[in-house]
């Protein structure tokens, strides 16, 4: 039904929020997109229409695709470990044991310290708790600093980026744990379902809801990881722990190669908005109702 | 219901405690920095009792801003702000450039949103990126009669003010030697590469394990160490210039340039005797300043900006510290041997697109008043603990690493040349430098990555 004072509702409500959209949003993206057709440098007057001859020079950029492969492994990484671990642990913090509040208080603080804080104090952490820990028991795995080696600071990425993530989605599963229906469990139970039957045909479909949401954010999240990789690792030992987002901003600021750094975001932005959506597809489908 | 309440306080309590713990954690961890603008500053008195500079009457009332991209002397810069608007009447807003911004990232938003600063620090290349397209021409000013060679001109015009010269160096803790030796220590007795690496000998001989510190950040190996292959070709800033052309178009190969291979033998002496050998990777740059400090290394590769960091560390104004040069052979006559570099490296750049003519005016007449008012002149060096590049200024620096590279520069044990390289210079060639430290690439990988580097630029 159409309602009768015409636009007024609309803009008195939906225009202000419209309109910063807009223009944060919307618009920037597009002149983004419109700058990868042209040279400029960030400072000069013209720019000069140049075609697709950026996105020839994403293709050139080795490195990029490097980081990108490196994402790629990082997000399958984090996605996996966060959304196992926080399920696990809200499932366990909603079965009424003693202190659970306390102990989601607890999982969720990492979430609550910004990402470049997170990844210093990490970073003090890997290279000299770790480092004197080992200096004093003699233990290998510690004798020297994590963030040295390509494997292990990649390893220190992922383990920071479970830590600090998965306080977040442990409260969006113990939401989603507190959601179930006692009817639906009870008249499992009475049919002899037993715990594994209970978790696979009754709890997950029922949980699917939060599942979407949890990879959805994980995903997206991984995937435009920045800030810890910068405080934490920087791209360190010699830049093999450079994940995407911080090439591009590098190739733009950096290197000052404008145009090829906004391709990059742009092919970035293409692949986690195709993946992530298929995503949500695809979880969407497997939700049911009780 | 009470019991909820006792859990949310208790659990909010212990957030918050926390939340405490690891925020104090990162202060412990990173007390030295030498960025903090919170840091409270030993101020020296200055005296304003004569002041023969002629101010411009009608510029009372103006209004201009400077950004600020070397943060340890953003209090020194507004108390200097302060001294000259108490004088003239214009107004110095000083804005600084906040922790990880790069200055030329924050100069080119400001323009781009049409609201640049009338005056910014920054650096050479950035001065040359910008120049043409938004600066002032300032070709013509008195100041540049006093700058003699440390000027940079573009095409034929100048831009920029010098605002200080640094120098870098191998620093050197006398205490630490003599005390490790028992006997007294000439640093101008070392002249070659062999009499360096037989004090480093001695050193070791004498209990002091590892006695140089290698910093292994990307800036420090990419900018402050490898750099030394153009500057050092003929030690002038367009033999630098030279080189590098040379070396993009094929003409010097690296594999038989010599500059290359002395520098990287001297490389492998730091990396021998590198304090964190075991681990050159992990090495901590707060740690290396306390380590030279303490005594526990007597060498350092750093530049007189790590003043702050020593002095943090322990290090007193009187202490005798001072710079070895980066000895490239044996050679007893060349001048790498014998001289550290110390060049001009800030450049105030004015703009010319949106300031005023009225607000130029009072940015120039603040220029010329840092380098001709007496007040001016000792602030520069007292307040600000900068090396002037301005023959004028009388004051000498008060730290020991500035005063040696003072010294230095007035008795020909310095030489200028700094090389102009693409921004991201340090950061890909810094990353290649840190393979070879760690021992996981070799030379020939090196040379190559430098050549694939030079062959990218256009």
């Amino acid at each position: 039904m159409r309602n009768k004072n015409g636009g007024k509702d609309f803009c008195m409500f939906a225009l202000p929020g419209m309109f910063c959209f807009f223009a944060v949003v919307i618009i920037p993206f597009i002149y983004g997109v419109y700058l990868t057709l042209t040279d400029w440098n960030g400072v000069a007057k013209v720019k000069n229409f140049v075609g697709f001859e950026n996105f020839g020079g994403v293709m050139k950029d080795s490195q990029f695709w490097t980081s990108l492969l490196l994402t790629f492994k990082y997000v399958i990484f984090v996605v996996i470990i966060v959304n196992v671990l926080a399920f696990a642990i809200a499932y366990l913090l909603t079965r009424g044991m003693k202190g659970q509040n306390f102990f989601r208080a607890g999982f969720f603080t990492p979430n609550l310290i910004g990402g470049i804080v997170l990844g210093y104090i990490w970073q003090f952490v890997f290279s000299r708790v770790f480092v004197s820990i080992g200096e004093s028991t003699g233990w290998k795995l510690f004798e020297v600093s994590w963030l040295s080696d390509p494997t292990n600071a990649f390893v220190a990425l992922v383990v920071v980026s479970v830590w600090q993530l998965s306080g977040y989605m442990i409260l969006i599963y113990v939401a989603g744990f507190m959601g179930l229906s006692e009817d639906v469990m009870e008249a499992a139970s009475i049919d002899g379902a037993s715990g594994w039957v209970k978790l696979k045909s009754i709890i997950m479909p029922l949980m699917m809801s939060s599942v979407t949401i949890c990879l959805f954010l994980t995903l997206s999240r991984a995937f435009m990881v920045y800030d810890v990789n910068l405080s934490l690792t920087a791209g360190a030992p010699y830049g093999t722990t450079e994940m995407a987002a911080m090439h591009v901003y590098e190739k733009a600021f950096t290197s000052r190669q404008f145009g090829v750094g906004q391709a990059e975001a742009l092919i970035l932005f293409i692949i986690v908005a195709v993946i992530s959506g298929v995503q949500v597809y695809m979880t969407k489908k497997q939700e049911v109702e009780a | 219901m009470r019991k909820r309440v006792k859990t949310k306080i208790i659990s909010a309590s212990l957030i918050a405690a926390m939340t405490m713990t690891m925020l104090t954690g990162c202060r412990f961890g990173f007390a030295s920095d030498p960025d903090d603008p919170n840091e409270e500053e030993k101020t020296i008195p200055i005296d304003t009792s004569v002041d023969t500079f002629e101010y411009d009457g009608t510029l009372k009332g103006t209004n201009i801003t400077l950004l600020n991209s070397k943060a340890e002397i953003q209090v020194a810069l507004e108390a200097m702000g302060a001294a000259y608007e108490e004088k003239s009447g214009v107004h110095v807003e000083v804005m600084p450039v906040t922790d990880g911004d790069s200055p030329y990232t924050k100069v080119v938003s400001l323009y781009n949103s049409g609201n640049p600063p009338t005056i910014s620090i920054l650096d050479t290349t950035d001065v040359i990126a910008l120049a043409e397209e938004k600066a002032a021409d300032l070709t013509g000013e008195p100041w540049i009669a006093e700058a003699e060679g440390y000027v940079t001109e573009i095409n034929g015009k100048v831009y920029s003010f010098p605002l200080c010269i640094e120098g870098r160096g191998i620093i050197y803790n006398q205490k630490a030697i003599e005390d490790t030796l028992g006997e007294s220590f000439d640093p101008d007795s070392i002249t070659t590469q062999d009499e360096f690496t037989e004090l480093l000998d001695r050193l070791v001989d004498a209990g002091m394990e590892k006695p140089i510190s290698v910093a292994k950040e990307d800036w420090s190996l990419g900018a402050h160490q490898l750099q030394y292959i153009y500057e050092t070709y003929e030690g002038t800033s367009e033999g630098a210039q030279e080189v590098i052309e040379d070396i993009k178009d094929g003409k010097v190969d690296l594999k038989s340039y010599s500059r290359m291979s002395e520098f990287l033998d001297m490389f492998d002496i730091l990396k021998k005797y590198n304090v964190a050998k075991g681990d050159p990777l992990g090495a901590d740059y707060d740690e290396m300043a306390i380590d030279l400090a303490d005594g526990k290394t007597a060498f350092w590769l750093n530049g007189n900006w790590a003043w702050p960091n020593l002095s943090e560390a322990g290090a007193e104004s009187e202490d005798a510290y001072g710079f070895l040069p980066y000895f490239l052979n044996n050679d007893k006559e060349d001048f790498a041997n014998s001289q550290i570099q110390a060049s001009p490296s800030k450049q105030v750049m004015l703009d010319g697109q949106y300031a005023s003519e009225q607000e130029q005016k009072a940015a120039k007449e603040f220029l010329n008043w840092i380098v001709f008012s007496e007040i001016g002149q000792q602030m520069m060096v007292k307040t600000c603990n900068i090396i002037p590049p301005f023959q004028n200024n009388p004051y000498e620096p008060l730290d020991p690493l500035s005063r040696n590279i003072y010294e230095r520069v007035h008795a020909d044990g310095a030489f200028n040349a700094s090389a102009i390289v693409p921004n991201d210079h340090w950061a890909v060639l810094g990353a290649s430098m840190q393979k070879y430290l760690a021992g996981r690439s070799d030379r020939k990988e090196l040379m190559s990555d430098i050549q694939k580097y030079w062959d990218e630029q256009e």
